[in-house]
């Protein structure tokens, strides 16, 4: 009795410990296909610019006449990010306030992997320079977030993340500091939001939440992630189960998903990111990322 | 009573309508001629000096505003040195347009003698009324001086960034034309521009 207790005592405080890292993730990601997708700076582009109605630096984005007829951000502007980063990032466009020694682009590797029940994602790049940017958030200095929509938010299918960055949201020069993220018509219930995924390098916490009508973050919620600097290499994994819960875009085999991804460098924080074009997540089927079973 | 001896008009009136004494018909029809080819050489050669950048810019409204601006685009510094000036884009190149064109310049001349345009702050001003203009010409012939040189047919997609091609089959699926997207190719965009001033 007193070994049987003994022995369950200690496979519980097994199962608990596990509980905080990966469950068995792939464990040889050299087997799991690579896709490297490079992250640029966004400056001031907003939605509203991108689809017209809006000007900056008095001119319209060139490409919403194309948008507005189904182009996704993908189409024309793939193979440019890192040249629309260094662009944006000297402050020659959609950049009012440059700061002297941000990089334009990041490049970042993707793998990704299932095992019928949780879905991996793995993300490593290289931490850039210093830039000695106003330091926005003191407690990180890297930040990795990723978005997936079910197909509900309008133009996500187009523009990623887009479709929750708007002209008014926080950071924005006419944004206000209370408004966070959102989608327009955004609402949980009615299944219109952005899951949103974030790890935190300082205070090394997984976030799991949503963009709705405005973004909402819980500590914890269901993703374990793991993150460290390796001398100059950054690698994140993340764990979340694919069927997922309130707030989560759950994740069936043979689907396609719209995704985006967002690196805070430099304890940045809002607008100052660097983020990625629109993609898609296959699940058991082909995206631009493909996540197969393992 | 004797009478005045007639004044140099009439006289002259007189000389020219006479019949020439000393020269046949064939040695005025050939020194008529060749004069006539001095005289139209002589008068397209004035007018395709005006029709140089010199020319162009050496009214300061033209250099100090819009030259400035020109010498940062590719029509003015490109990899293959190949340049598009003023005339290339303003003066229609056909004989009938052209002369059309310079006689509508003489408004610019007044505009010269009375500075108009003479400082930035004017230029400035009425920079979005000139623009209006060139775009309005521009609609109307097809963006005819840039056709002079490029050609969608002759476009090779292939050399073309994905972005550039794609909307160039675009503009082409959709009947478009050139100044519609590139309204501030060779100049800035005037900042006072209004939504309809937009042609895409």
């Amino acid at each position: 009795m007193k070994k049987t207790l003994i022995a369950a005592t200690i496979g519980l405080s097994f199962s608990i410990v596990q509980g905080m890292a990966l469950a068995a993730p792939p464990a040889d990601w050299s087997k799991v296909g690579a896709t490297e997708i490079t992250l640029f700076y966004p400056g001031i582009s907003p939605m509203e610019w991108i689809t017209g109605s809006l000007r900056i630096d008095r001119v319209r984005h060139g490409g919403s006449r194309a948008f507005g007829q189904g182009d996704t951000c993908a189409d024309c502007h793939a193979d440019e990010t890192a040249e629309m980063g260094e662009k944006i990032v000297t402050g020659e466009k959609l950049e009012p306030n440059p700061v002297p020694g941000k990089p334009g682009a990041i490049p970042v590797t993707i793998q990704a992997a299932h095992d019928g029940e949780n879905l991996y994602m793995k993300f490593s790049w290289k931490q850039p320079g210093a830039a000695n940017s106003p330091k926005m958030d003191d407690k990180n200095p890297m930040k990795i977030a990723f978005m997936l929509d079910g197909g509900k938010v309008a133009m996500a299918d187009q523009s990623g993340c887009w479709a929750s960055c708007h002209a008014d949201s926080r950071t924005m020069p006419d944004g206000s500091d209370d408004k966070t993220k959102y989608v327009k018509d955004g609402s949980l219930a009615g299944g219109v939001f952005y899951d949103l995924v974030q790890w935190r390098s300082g205070e090394n916490k997984a976030f799991n939440g949503y963009v709705a009508d405005k973004r909402v973050q819980n500590e914890g919620g269901g993703i374990v992630a793991e993150g460290k600097l390796d001398g100059d290499t950054w690698t994140v994994t993340f764990q979340r189960k694919l069927a997922g819960g309130e707030g989560d875009v759950s994740l069936e085999s043979g689907k396609t998903y719209n995704f985006g991804i967002a690196v805070h460098d430099d304890h940045t924080a809002g607008r100052f990111h660097h983020v990625s074009l629109g993609y898609t997540l296959g699940i058991d089927t082909k995206g631009d990322l493909t996540a197969m079973k393992f | 009573m004797a009478t005045n001896p007639p004044r140099v008009g009439t006289r002259l009136c007189s000389a020219l309508h006479r019949s020439s004494a000393k020269c046949t018909v064939l040695t005025l029809l050939v020194i008529g001629f060749f004069s006539g080819v001095l005289f139209w050489g002589g008068f397209n050669t004035v007018m395709e000096w005006t029709n140089t950048e010199k020319f162009c810019i050496s009214c300061h409204e033209m250099y100090d505003n819009v030259y400035k601006e020109y010498q940062h685009t590719i029509h003015y510094n490109n990899r293959t040195g190949v340049r598009a000036v003023c005339s290339d884009c303003h003066v229609p190149q056909a004989w009938g347009p052209k002369m059309i064109r310079k006689i509508q310049a003489s408004r610019e001349v007044w505009g010269k003698i009375t500075g108009t345009i003479n400082t930035s702050e004017k230029f400035e001003a009425k920079r979005l009324t000139l623009a209006r203009r060139e775009w309005k010409r521009m609609l109307a012939n097809d963006s005819l001086e840039c056709r002079n040189c490029h050609s969608f047919e002759s476009m090779d997609k292939e050399k073309q960034a994905t972005r550039a091609s794609r909307q160039h089959q675009n503009a082409v699926e959709e009947g478009m034309t050139c100044i519609q997207c590139h309204q501030g190719i060779a100049h800035e965009l005037p900042k006072d521009m209004e939504d309809d001033d937009f042609l895409n």
